[in-house]
């Protein structure tokens, strides 16, 4: 890795996480982005201290919109979870003689173009939204901090190499690589999942490496380096659980964006396949009745605004208590020469 | 300072090559063959060898990589296998259309996060601060699709100012352009605005922590005169570079609200390409787009480093 | 899957926009008076997409042929009744073995880059798509050869007597007569030259193309002074347009608007029966639908009028043969009814329970995803689950190809003879029969028919065909859709046509 980027980490003097302020172009999309803090607010992080997770969960009670975002995520969870026997109809009850209907008693939502009633389908999306963010982030979580551990390790040829390669995948803008991924692998819920899951993978790479970077000099490091262990034990013992809260951030963060991407694809035909119901392909099915029914746009719409604002809410939260000098990849930038 | 542009210089290179490289794969990873998918539903054998023949498939993987970049630095990113025209001119046609909706996107952005931004940091913790927050919280968590949709419901549908989609040129009719650019760049701008807020406050903060700022105050200059002459000058140079970039990333990010407005421009171009399975101009445009996004961000790292604070500062 | 195959599956798309000669009702439009018709001014008319390319011979895209129809000739073309009638050629005739059919070209007509059009031209034009294969070639299925005797003359031979020679030289503008050196220079695909009453302009990708009159055509001179085709996917915007008078025509209205447009008058709106046809088809070659009781069983489960609704918004016409009601060759024919214990019982005879249906559509034609979608919920009712697989069209023709489906919905556009509604598709072995149907008596009766020179004869020959077709389910035949086009009021002179082909040659604007 570049010089002007291990500087700059040092420049912010964060052992608990800068992220990497790496030369490579980045656009500050909504995944680089966390809301601006008091430049005196808190000392550095160690992530690992005692009493983390408790300090976590005080603090975050205390924060009336992230105790919003968790009710709200937690409600999610059982409508991902119990969808299907918390809707009112189901979600194909195909009924002609019903179809385009607004919003009623019997139909809360109304109903959609076949007639089949758009609450049940709302609800019941939500495990497809749920499941596409999870596995997806998932997937970025897992290569990109293989990657990054690898890479802030071990440094000399395979850092470079490494890091060159996910510069090479933040260097096209998010929605564009995954419907290009999907374009070639061809349509669906898989595909889905892997595309977006490609696509966030750099943005956790280099959080990881960065936070490697840290904690590879920190004394009880170098000890257990120099009596032997191997690295591999290092690694898991002692690095892993010490770069935990910069990722724990990052991972909340990426599900929202995971989540906003899936609607994308989904709203361009190349997520979730019909009869399946998604919230952006609902909103796809529902684009020749804008105007005759806004009840077709507006609800699955505000599905995954409510969504991705709950997830958004908790990360921000998160990162506030977790790691609150973790700049920003584009923040971060502005220390870089 | 030479040094580093020098650096990044290189540094682009190795990415952009790297580009290529994905760009090239991507072809590789069609399921079957790329020419049979893609000519789908258009099949003649006497197609298929011309299509199969110019792109060369048959040739060894590295041959194929190396010509590819070969053409592609002479500006041929090779011909659609579609309509038969060269991919770099149906790019550069889309240009105009993405062109002028990313600019008008970035302004409308700016006339709102600017005046926004700005004061919420001056007036740290009061109700404008507040609503910034909740103004920008709302702007990233929102698919900019649904507020186009929920625009064309509004404006086109009930209200009926304005078209709900379609282009015009601004070539042609500057009016008839403005009324259509209006829905899709307002959908585009709130996101970049409230991206673009959070990004301004929290600069204008960190300015206005800074030691010459507090000087300034101190040496009983009237706050305003601060404000303009140190702090916005020195909080907007990072501004500046953001919004580059932006811009950069929105010529190739908007493929959604392009779709959904049927505005004629890169992003939709590339989705007409998935559609149809035009590989050539999926991946001429994919790259297009990356190469533009990396040149930006080099043009941007070289001119920040240029206006660094404390260069200016003296 | 073999090569044949997969031209055979090009060759089922390639039939969108082909015309038809059933007996269309052409709908006279003009009665509008208020314009007085003075010429001049663009018309600007919206498609659903955009042409794929712009060479008659290899477009396949409906789209492609909304443009081409105005910019392209043929020896004979159809009516507004469907019949063929004299186009670039004025007067043909026909030896008394009718195996050889000698045509006279019109004079002085010359393509709109002002190089004359002669025989050669036209035989340059048939042994293009005969020798590479195109898309209209199997239409040159008895033609022996094609010669030019003199620059006025084109003498066409064949091996066998084809009554549907006419139909075949004329039906669509994919057996255009296009120019040699416009063809080896490549520049067909996007400014092709032809001798028609327009002439491409320009073409933007993505946005338009637009025509200007042709001052050399030979026929009628367009009152207008040029054609804009604008490009739009959705529905509601191509109204919305029309409404705020941007275009003055389209034929991509939103199918639920329908009824109340027409009603409001604000804008003219006509729907017209179509020869298409929407169908399901079972595998046969798949247990348990080689057990017609299976089919049945699916047939009568089925309510046509609701899947009628869901996937045209009732612009359609629910039908349980393959012709529509209004050809003269259409055979009134409905043996199935909505009736779920009928379908119960016959599966219970069939002794499937629980069967699974593995149904492939295709997100290139929406309808199939929306009618799949209904045929789904109409299916449950009688204990058979759908799993529906929504494919792209490439992927879905090479399954179909593979015969890996257990059923699929899809269309048939623009047929003309019996023959192309029945034999290709239920004969044993037939092209496009994926679904593997075979019963010697129908076979027997599609042989026969096709050589029958009498028309009531084979009338009544193709009915049996059809009539064992319907009680076997080879296809369980669903609806029969409108064609459904609008326009502004300035618009006089246009004439809606059942084979969807569109033309603006006669069309003025009043302003």
């Amino acid at each position: 890795m570049s010089a002007a980027g291990d500087r700059a980490s040092a420049d912010a003097g964060t052992p608990g996480g800068a992220a990497d302020p790496s030369t490579a172009p980045h656009p500050p999309t909504r995944a680089d982005l966390t809301s601006p803090r008091p430049v005196d607010d808190h000392p550095p992080t160690r992530a690992a201290e005692a009493g983390t997770l408790r300090r976590t969960l005080t603090a975050l009670r205390h924060d009336p919109p992230a105790v919003a975002g968790t009710v709200v995520l937690l409600a999610l969870l059982v409508v991902g979870l119990a969808g299907q026997w918390l809707a009112p109809a189901g979600i194909n009850d195909v009924d002609v003689d019903q179809m385009l209907r607004p919003p009623s008693g019997a139909h809360p939502f109304g109903t959609d173009e076949l007639g089949r009633d758009v609450l049940s389908r709302v609800l019941v999306a939500a495990r497809v939204s749920l499941q596409v963010g999870l596995v997806s982030v998932g997937i970025a979580l897992a290569v990109g901090v293989t990657v990054g551990l690898l890479a802030g390790w071990y440094g000399g040829w395979a850092d470079n190499l490494l890091m060159r390669g996910m510069d090479v995948l933040f260097a096209f803008p998010v929605l564009l690589l995954a419907v290009a991924i999907v374009a070639v692998l061809g349509p669906g819920l898989v595909t889905a999942m892997v595309a977006i899951g490609v696509v966030y993978t750099p943005i956790f790479a280099r959080v990881t490496r960065a936070s490697v970077l840290a904690v590879r000099e920190q004394v009880f490091v170098r000890a257990a380096v120099s009596i032997g262990t191997s690295d591999l034990r290092i690694l898991r013992r002692h690095v892993l659980p010490n770069i935990a809260a910069p990722l724990i951030v990052q991972t909340s963060l990426s599900l929202a964006f995971a989540i906003l991407s899936e609607a994308a694809l989904s709203f361009l035909g190349l997520g979730v396949q019909p009869p399946a119901p998604a919230w952006g392909r609902m909103l796809y099915d529902g684009r020749g009745f804008i105007t005759d029914a806004w009840w077709l746009g507006f609800f699955p719409g505000a599905a995954i605004f409510v969504t991705v604002l709950a997830f958004n809410l908790v990360g921000d939260a998160l990162r506030d208590v977790l790691d609150p000098r973790q700049l920003t990849v584009s923040e971060a930038r502005r220390s870089t020469r | 300072m030479g040094r580093f542009v020098l650096r990044r210089l290189l540094q682009s290179v190795v990415v952009l090559l790297g580009v290529t490289l994905v760009v090239f794969l991507l072809l590789q990873l069609v399921p079957g063959d790329p020419v049979r998918v893609a000519l789908g539903t258009r099949f003649d054998q006497q197609t298929y060898d011309a299509l199969r023949e110019r792109s060369g498939l048959d040739r060894p993987l590295v041959v194929q990589y190396l010509s590819y970049v070969g053409h592609a630095l002479t500006g041929d990113l090779g011909v659609s296998f579609r309509s038969g025209q060269p991919v770099t001119s149906i790019v550069l046609e889309r240009l105009p259309a993405t062109g002028s909706l990313s600019v008008t996107a970035v302004l409308f952005a700016l006339l709102v996060a600017f005046p926004l931004g700005v004061l919420s940091a001056m007036r740290s913790g009061s109700f404008v601060d507040h609503a910034a927050r909740v103004f920008s919280q709302f702007g990233v968590s929102v698919p900019d699709f649904w507020m186009g949709i929920m625009g064309i419901l509004l404006f086109a549908g009930v209200l009926g100012w304005l078209p709900p989609s379609g282009y015009v040129a601004l070539t042609d009719d500057p009016a008839g352009w403005a009324s259509h650019v209006a829905l899709p760049a307002a959908a585009v701008g709130l996101v970049t605005a409230s991206i673009l807020t959070r990004f301004i406050r929290s600069s204008v903060l960190e300015v206005l922590a800074e030691d010459y700022v507090r000087t300034a105050e101190a040496k009983g200059l009237r706050r305003r005169v601060v404000i303009v002459r140190h702090v916005l000058r020195n909080a907007l140079i990072p501004v500046v570079t953001v919004v580059a970039v932006q811009l950069a990333s929105l010529v190739g990010g908007v493929i959604v609200i392009e779709v959904l407005f049927a505005w004629p421009g890169v992003g939709r171009l590339t989705y007409d390409a998935v559609q149809a399975r035009d590989y050539p101009v999926l991946q001429g445009a994919v790259l297009f787009v990356a190469t533009l996004f990396l040149l930006m961000n080099l043009l941007v790292d070289v001119l920040y480093a240029r206006l660094d604070p404390r260069i200016t500062l003296r | 899957m073999t090569r044949s195959r997969i031209v055979a599956a090009a060759l089922a798309v390639a039939l969108t926009g082909l015309a038809g000669c059933g007996a269309g009702d052409s709908v006279d439009v003009d009665g509008d008076a208020t314009a007085g018709g003075s010429a001049g001014g663009t018309l600007t008319a919206a498609i659903g997409g955009e042409p794929d390319q712009l060479d008659p011979h290899r477009t396949s895209a409906y789209y492609s042929f909304e443009v081409l129809e105005n910019v392209y000739d043929t020896l004979v073309e159809p009516d507004a009744d469907l019949k063929m009638g004299p186009a670039l050629a004025t007067r043909w005739t026909t030896s008394s073995d009718q195996l050889t059919w000698t045509f006279t070209l019109r004079e002085g007509v010359t393509f709109s880059d002002g190089s004359p059009l002669t025989s050669e031209d036209v035989v340059y034009s048939y042994q293009r798509i005969i020798r590479e294969k195109l898309n209209a070639a199997y239409k040159f299925a008895t033609v022996k050869s094609v010669t030019a005797p003199d620059p006025a003359t084109v003498v066409v031979t064949l091996t066998a007597p084809t009554p549907n020679l006419l139909a075949n030289l004329g039906g669509f503008k994919g057996v255009a007569i296009v120019e040699k050196s416009n063809v080896e220079s490549g520049a067909i695909k996007t400014r092709p030259v032809g001798s028609g009453p327009f002439t491409v302009a320009s073409y933007t990708s993505g946005d338009t193309i637009k025509l200007t009159r042709n001052d050399a055509y030979w026929g009628q001179k367009p009152k207008l002074d040029g054609v804009t085709f604008t490009f739009v996917k959705d529905p509601t915007v191509a109204l919305q347009n029309l409404r705020g008078g941007e275009v003055q025509w389209t034929d991509n209205l939103p199918p639920q608007q329908v009824p109340a447009l027409k009603e409001a008058g604000e804008v003219a709106v006509t729907t017209t029966p179509s020869t298409d046809y929407w169908y399901l088809a079972l595998n046969e070659g798949r247990e348990p639908y080689d057990d017609v009781n299976v089919r049945r069983a699916v047939a009568f489960a089925l309510d046509r009028e609701a899947i009628t609704k869901a996937a045209k918004f009732g612009q359609a016409t629910a039908n349980q043969t393959a012709i529509p009601q209004g050809s003269s060759w259409y055979y009134d024919y409905s043996p199935y009814r909505h009736d779920p214990d009928q379908a119960r019982q016959l599966l219970g005879q069939a002794g499937v329970k629980g069967l699974t249906l593995d149904l492939m559509v295709t997100s290139e034609y929406p309808e199939t995803v929306s009618a799949a979608q209904v045929i789904a919920a109409q299916l449950k009712e009688v204990g058979i689950t759908v799993k529906i697989r929504t494919l792209d069209f490439a992927q879905w023709l090479d399954e179909q190809g593979k015969g890996n489906f257990g059923g699929f919905l899809l269309g048939w556009l623009g047929n003309i003879d019996p023959d192309e509604f029945y034999y290709a598709q239920h004969r044993t072995g037939g092209t496009f029969n994926f679904h593997k149907y075979s019963n010697p008596t129908v076979d027997t009766l599609l042989d026969q028919a096709r050589t029958q020179t009498d028309e009531g004869v084979r009338k009544q020959t193709y009915e049996r065909a059809a009539k064992q077709i319907v009680d076997d389910a080879s296809y369980i035949y669903l609806y029969n859709p409108d064609v459904v086009q609008g326009w502004s009021k300035k618009v006089t002179g246009y004439q809606v046509r059942t084979d969807r082909a569109i033309r603006f040659r006669d069309v003025a604007l009043a302003r």
